[in-house]
Formats: C-alpha cells, structure tokens, sequence
C-alpha cells in the first residue's frame, strides 16, 4: 500500500529523461505533464558538451546512477520536449563509470609526480604549500589527506585535511610529502591536480578533476 | 514534514512484520553496521506508492528465495530522518532516493537500487533484480 494520485499524470512519480529539441536534457521525478508543460521534481539538468559529456553520456551515466538534483522543482515547455522516457528503461551501456562504491585495489604504487596515470597529482606549488604546513603543525608522519563526501551544491565535497595512514589507504609518497586516499575516494579522484594559488586573487588549494560533470563556483563541490 | 504516523504504521510493518529490523536512530543504524563480517542489506522505506508500494512487497518476495543476505534492517525517509541520514553516509557515493535498497558484503556497498529502478515495477520484477543480487553475493549466507 501507499499514497496515490488518480489526479495526476500516468507518469507521477517516475524518473524521467526529458529530452528537448535543444541541447538541453533534463532527468527528474515526473510531477505533471499535459499539452503546455512538463513538471519535474527534484531534478538535474545537462547541456550537451557541458564538461565534455553528450547528452547520451549524461543519460548513461543517470541510469546507472541516478541524479543529484539541482532543482525542486521544474516547469519545461512542451513545445521544448522531444522525447520523455523512464530513466528505468534506459540500459546503460558499458562506457559508464562503474557501479557506486565498487571494490577499489588494494593499494598500488608510488606514481611518481606528474606521471599520467597518477592517481593524484600534486602541483610544485601545492607540495610547497603541503610541506610548510605540516611543518607548522609540528607532527612527525602527517600527510595530506584527500578525500570525497557526498554533499555540497554539486553533490560530493572535496575533503583536505592533515591525518596519518590509516588502514587500507592507497599512499602517493612525493618524498617530502604523503598523500593518502581512502579507498572509496579514490575512484572519484582518479586524475585529479591539486594545485596551490597564492596572492590576493588566490583561491588557496585548487581542485581540477576530470572526472567532475559539473562543478560549483565555490569550487568545493562537484558532480560525477 | 514527517506524515502522520498512523498512516505510515502499516507500511513500517509490512517490513517488519517479515522480519525487518526496523533501524530509527542513528546510532541504531551504527549499530547495525557495525557489524563489518557477512551480507547485510539496508532498505530505505517510503509513503510513496508510485515505488515503495511495489519495493515492500518485492522484498518480501526476494527474502523467500534460498540465496539472501544474512541481516536485513530498514529506515524510513521522511520520517525517521537521522536515521535515513545515518544510513546514506553507508552509501554517500550514491544520489540519495527513495525507496532504495543497499546490500553490502562485509561492510562495502555491493549492490545499490535506486528509487528508478523500482518505480512502476511490478513486485515480481523487483524481486528478480534483488534474487540476482543475492545470487552474486549471498550465496552460502546463513540468513
């Protein structure tokens, strides 16, 4: 049993792709639709090449996935839709990233910096700037911590924090600096730079992550 | 705003009354896994008939079969909200819906459900997505 809407759409309640006669894409959980309008309920949007994804890969990765939403609630014109489907009905094919939280390896090597298939890379500036900070904290065997959580306006948050190795940590040993990974971290990190930007414009620690679909200004926050 | 519970009670039960450990606070939901050794599978209840109103049953369909987790607890979103909150940092990775349902082996996500998986499904189709689920993890566990 449950609640019930005779009042509304065949398809409240459902996650629907709605694709538009533009580049936009929209996935979300059917409210209403009729002749003039579609309305969605916590819902995402795409627009084609946005962060290098077509509107197909977006949906792939949506239908293995599921979406943060970025909106309540939307009202998209009719006269804009193309198609709606059943983000249910779609099959992801096999270039989707893989299933959440899968079994990462065990921890690997030492990349060297700047190597291509770095987990992480660090930037000149960022190791100096890790260096002197762990040399203000005073403590012998800090590294540099960096993680993901879920959270924020784009849906994950960059965590950076001092911490030793914990178990189960991949380690990337810079020489003077370690940065570890906790293992569900990784997967969402995989090929990001850490920079470090100083003077007034500065942001401090950057991240750039080829992996995000989208990212917040606040430059905290991302999508996958 | 959490609904009335008396129009949710029935709904809390059809889990329960099959044996589901109904989890309302966080650090019940901790304590539930905490334990890190064997399969457990955590489902997100709902009042939403459009998803849960087939989730409940086709749980309790799947939990029939031979292969099956060994604990299964749930939490219900919009009402019981820390614990819902508690346990989707088990699956932070994961754009939260629901319903939805989590197995886990030996403490790491295996198999996630999102809320578009189960909606418009008839319960016999959620329970053969969860059977094959159990089939690639559960196999051997003592439920």
């Amino acid at each position: 049993m449950g609640t019930f809407h005779n009042d509304k759409s065949a398809l409240h309640g459902i996650t629907v792709v709605v694709d538009t006669n533009g580049p936009k894409v929209y996935v979300g959980r059917c409210d209403d639709e009729d002749t003039e309008k579609v309305i969605l309920l916590d819902a995402d949007v795409h627009e084609a090449g946005q962060n290098g994804k077509t509107k197909a890969d977006y949906v792939n990765r949506a239908a293995k996935f599921g979406v943060w939403k970025k909106f309540d609630h939307i009202v998209i014109p009719r006269n804009e839709v193309a198609s709606i489907k059943r983000l249910g009905e779609v099959e992801p094919v096999a270039e989707a990233k893989p299933t959440p939280a899968p079994k990462v390896e065990a921890p690997v090597g030492v990349p060297p910096p700047g190597n291509a298939n770095a987990v992480v890379t660090l930037t000149a500036a960022a190791r100096e700037e890790v260096k002197r900070l762990i040399q203000v904290e005073g403590k012998p065997g800090l590294g540099l911590r960096l993680g993901v959580k879920g959270g924020g306006c784009s849906g994950f948050t960059y965590k950076l924090e001092f911490d030793t190795k914990k178990e189960g940590d991949m380690v990337i040993d810079y020489g003077d600096c370690n940065v570890f990974l906790d293992r569900k971290s990784t997967i969402y990190l995989r090929g990001i730079t850490l920079d470090h930007q100083k003077g007034l414009a500065g942001k401090g620690f950057v991240f750039h992550n080829p992996n995000a679909t989208n990212t917040c200004g606040c430059g905290e926050s991302f999508a996958v | 705003m959490p609904y009335p519970e008396e129009l949710v009670k029935p709904m809390r039960a059809e889990l329960s009354s099959i044996g589901v450990k109904e989890l309302k606070s966080g650090a019940e939901v901790d304590a539930f896994m905490a334990q890190k050794t064997g399969t457990a599978m955590v489902i997100v209840n709902s009042v939403c008939g459009c998803a849960a109103g087939g989730a409940r049953p086709g749980v309790k369909l799947a939990l029939n079969a031979t292969n099956k987790p060994e604990r299964v607890a749930t939490v219900f979103a919009g009402q019981d909200l820390e614990a819902v909150a508690k346990a989707r940092s088990y699956f932070a990775d994961v754009p939260p819906s629901s319903p939805s349902i989590a197995l886990f082996k030996d403490g790491e996500l295996v198999h996630f459900v999102p809320r578009h998986m189960i909606e418009g499904r008839d319960p016999k189709t959620i329970a053969a997505d969860l059977s094959k689920a159990f089939d690639s993890y559960c196999v051997g566990a003592k439920a």
